[in-house]
C-alpha cells in the first residue's frame, strides 16, 4: 500500500515517466497478443516472430527499470530510512510500482485487441481490425494472459533486482572490446546465414548486444576526447562528466544505437535482410523499440541530472554562470552525436555488406 | 543610502531575511575591515550561515542593505552577483563540495577555469596553493581518495586560489577533529594575513571563534548584544522557557 501512496503522491513529471511505461509496455502487449493469434491462425513460423516480437518486449523492460531507478519515491531518502524503509523495502515498492504501471499497459493492451476483433461489441474501423488479428479464430485466453502477465512480472522483478541494488563503479571501458567482438561476431553470423536465413534473428541479436556492450565505453571515449589537450572549464567539466557517468548513460546509448543501426540498415538496399517478420505490424513494432530505447535514455539523462545536484550546487556557489554548465551538456549531446552517428552508419552498411556478400 | 566608509570592505545595515516564512536574521548590521578575519560565533539556528549568505551576494535580503567596496550588492541582478562571486569572493563550507570527476589540482583551479585562465596559468596557481597547504602530493587524486581533512583543504586552496578579496568561510571546521581543526584555522588565518584578504568567519565553537580579530555574536538571528533579541524570555524576566512554551506533549 505504502508503494501506492508513494506512486499517488509524485509530481506530474514522475507521473508522465510511468505512463510512458505502461504505454511502452501496452504496446508490447499488443504485439505479443498480435503474434499469438497469428500462431493460432497459421502455426508455421510462429516461432520466430514470437522471438522478434521480445525485441519490443525487451526494450520495454528495459524501459520499465531505468524509470524505476530515476523515480524519486524509490530512492534511498534518509527520512524514510530512520522510519525503517531502508533500500529493501524501497526496492519493493520499486517492483510494485513497476509492476502496476506494465499491468495497467497490458490491461489497455487487452481491451483494444479485444475491442479490434470485435469481440466487446461493434467493430471499429470497418472491421479492418478483424482479419488482421484472425477474429474468425477463438483466442487462447490462458496462453494471451500468461504472454500479457509477462511484461510486468519481467519488469517488476528487474526493477526489483536491479534498480536499487547497491551499485559497484564498473571500468566503462572494459566493455569496449567485449562489445566490438560480439558485435563482429553477429556480423559473421549475417553472413554466414544470407538474407531470409534461420540464423538472422540470431546475428542481429548478437550485433545489438554488441552495440549494448560497447555503449559505456563508446561514451567513455567521447568524454575523454572532449576533455583531452588543455580543457579550459566548459570541455574539463563536460569531458569529465560523460566519463563519470558513461556506465549509467552508455547501456542506454548503447541499445539506441542498435535499434539506430537496425533503422539504418532498414533503409539501406537490401532491407539489413530482416523483411517484415511481423508482417503489417514490422514498423509500429519497430517504432515501439526505437522510443523505448529513446525513453529510457532520456530516462538516464534524468538520473545522471538527479545525481550531479550536489555537484551543480557547488558550482553556483563558486559563481560559475549557468550558461557554462548548459553549454557543457550541450557540448556532451553533441560529442556524443558525433560518436554515435557514424558508428551506427558504419555498423548498418557491414550488415548490408555482409548480407549481400 | 551612503556608501561605507573606504576602510570597510563589505558592511551590512540592518539586514533583514527570511525563509520562505520562517525567520533567518532580523536587523544585522556589520562593518567588516580590510584585511581582519571576523568570526560570527552563535549556535545552531543563530543566523550565521544566512547572514554569510547575504553578505556573498548568495541572497538578496529583504530588507538593508550589503555593500562590497563602496558598490551595493542588495540591489545588483543575479549575472553581477554571480560574477562578483566568482571574481571577488571565496566560499568554503562545512561540507569540501568538490566535484567527484575532477582531480584535486583541477578542483582548486575551478575558479580559474570557469574566470577563462588559460590552462598551463591555471594549474600553475593550484598547484602552488596546494603545496601551501601541504597537499601538493595529492594534486593528481580523485576527490573520493581522500581524508576529510584533505578534502577540506583542498577545498580551502579552491577559496583562496583566485586570491578574492573576501573569503567566506562557514564553519569550515565542522567536520574534523580538534588537531586537524587548529591546522586549517592557522591555515586560513595566515594565508589571509600575508595576501590581505578579508575572512568571514561563521563558527559556533569558542576555540575557532579565538583565531579571529573580532566576534559578532548571533543569537535568534540578532545580534546577541543587542537588549532586545532575547525578547521576553530573557535571562531575569522569567523562568527559561516559560513563557515561550505553551505546549503540552
Amino acid at each position: 500500500m505504502l508503494a501506492l501512496r508513494l506512486t499517488r503522491g509524485s509530481r506530474p513529471l514522475v507521473q508522465l515517466r510511468r505512463l510512458l511505461v505502461a504505454a511502452a509496455a501496452a504496446g508490447s502487449g499488443f504485439l505479443l497478443l498480435y503474434v499469438l493469434a497469428e500462431a493460432a491462425a497459421r502455426p508455421a513460423g510462429s516461432f520466430p516472430r514470437l522471438l522478434w516480437a521480445l525485441l519490443p518486449l525487451a526494450a520495454t523492460v528495459h524501459l520499465a527499470v531505468r524509470t524505476a531507478r530515476t523515480d524519486p519515491a524509490t530512492r534511498p531518502r534518509e527520512g524514510m530510512d530512520a522510519v525503517g524503509l531502508g533500500p529493501l523495502h524501497l526496492a519493493l515498492a520499486a517492483a510494485v510500482s513497476t509492476a502496476v504501471a506494465c499491468t495497467l499497459g497490458s490491461a489497455v493492451a487487452l481491451a483494444a485487441f479485444l475491442h479490434l476483433r470485435g469481440n466487446l461489441g461493434g467493430l471499429p474501423f470497418d472491421g479492418a481490425g478483424a482479419a488482421l488479428l484472425h477474429a474468425d479464430r477463438p483466442l487462447p485466453l490462458a496462453a494471451a494472459l500468461t504472454l500479457l502477465s509477462l511484461t510486468p512480472l519481467a519488469a517488476a522483478a528487474a526493477a526489483a533486482a536491479l534498480a536499487l541494488r547497491p551499485r559497484t563503479p564498473a571500468a566503462p571501458a572494459a566493455g569496449l572490446p567485449w562489445g566490438i567482438a560480439l558485435a563482429a561476431c553477429g556480423l559473421a553470423v549475417l553472413g554466414h546465414a544470407g538474407p531470409g536465413g534461420r540464423a538472422l534473428p540470431a546475428g542481429w541479436a548478437l550485433t545489438a548486444a554488441g552495440l549494448a556492450l560497447a555503449g559505456p565505453g563508446l561514451a567513455y571515449a567521447c568524454g575523454a576526447l572532449v576533455q583531452a589537450v588543455r580543457p579550459g572549464a566548459l570541455r574539463l567539466l563536460a569531458g569529465r562528466t560523460l566519463q563519470e557517468e558513461a556506465p549509467r548513460l552508455g547501456r542506454p546509448l548503447g541499445v539506441l544505437c542498435a535499434a539506430g543501426t537496425a533503422a539504418i540498415a532498414a533503409a539501406l538496399p537490401g532491407r539489413g535482410g530482416i523483411g517484415a517478420p511481423l508482417g503489417p505490424l514490422t514498423g509500429p513494432a519497430f517504432a515501439l523499440t526505437v522510443l523505448c530505447a529513446a525513453a529510457t535514455l532520456l530516462a538516464a539523462a534524468v538520473e545522471v541530472r538527479q545525481s550531479r545536484a550536489a555537484s551543480r550546487a557547488a558550482l553556483a556557489d563558486l559563481g560559475a554562470p549557468g550558461s557554462v554548465l548548459r553549454t557543457a551538456a550541450t557540448v556532451r549531446a553533441a560529442a556524443l552525436l558525433a560518436v554515435c552517428l557514424p558508428v551506427c552508419w558504419g555498423v548498418a552498411r557491414l550488415t548490408s555488406l555482409a548480407l549481400t556478400g | 543610502m551612503e556608501a561605507p566608509p573606504d576602510s570597510d570592505v563589505l558592511c551590512a545595515r540592518s539586514v533583514h531575511y527570511s525563509h520562505d516564512g520562517s525567520p533567518g536574521i532580523a536587523g544585522v548590521s556589520v562593518a567588516v575591515r580590510r584585511g581582519e578575519v571576523l568570526a560570527v560565533t552563535g549556535p545552531r539556528g543563530s543566523g550565521k550561515t544566512t547572514l554569510l549568505h547575504c553578505l556573498g551576494g548568495r541572497l538578496v535580503p529583504r530588507d538593508g542593505e550589503v555593500w562590497f567596496d563602496g558598490v551595493p550588492v542588495h540591489s545588483m541582478g543575479a549575472l553581477a552577483r554571480e560574477r562578483l562571486r566568482r571574481d571577488r569572493f571565496g566560499w568554503i563550507g562545512p561540507e569540501p563540495a568538490l566535484l567527484p570527476e575532477l582531480t584535486v589540482w583541477e578542483n582548486a583551479a575551478l575558479p580559474l577555469l570557469v574566470a577563462g585562465t588559460a590552462h598551463r596559468t591555471a594549474k600553475r596557481t593550484a598547484c602552488e596553493w596546494l603545496d601551501r597547504l601541504d597537499i601538493g602530493g595529492l594534486a593528481r587524486r580523485r576527490p573520493g581518495a581522500l581524508t576529510r581533512a584533505e578534502a577540506q583543504r583542498a577545498a580551502l586552496a579552491r577559496a583562496l586560489v583566485h586570491e578574492p578579496a573576501v573569503v567566506f568561510a562557514d564553519e569550515p571546521t565542522a567536520p574534523l577533529h580538534r588537531a586537524e581543526r587548529a591546522m586549517l584555522l592557522r591555515t586560513l588565518t595566515t594565508a589571509a594575513r600575508s595576501h590581505g584578504i578579508t575572512v568571514v568567519l561563521a563558527s559556533h565553537d569558542e576555540e575557532t571563534a579565538a583565531a579571529a580579530d573580532r566576534c559578532l555574536p548571533l543569537l535568534d538571528g540578532r545580534p546577541a548584544a543587542d537588549p532586545t533579541a532575547a525578547g521576553p524570555g530573557a535571562p531575569g524576566d522569567t523562568p527559561e522557557g516559560q513563557a515561550a512554551c505553551s505546549l503540552s506533549a
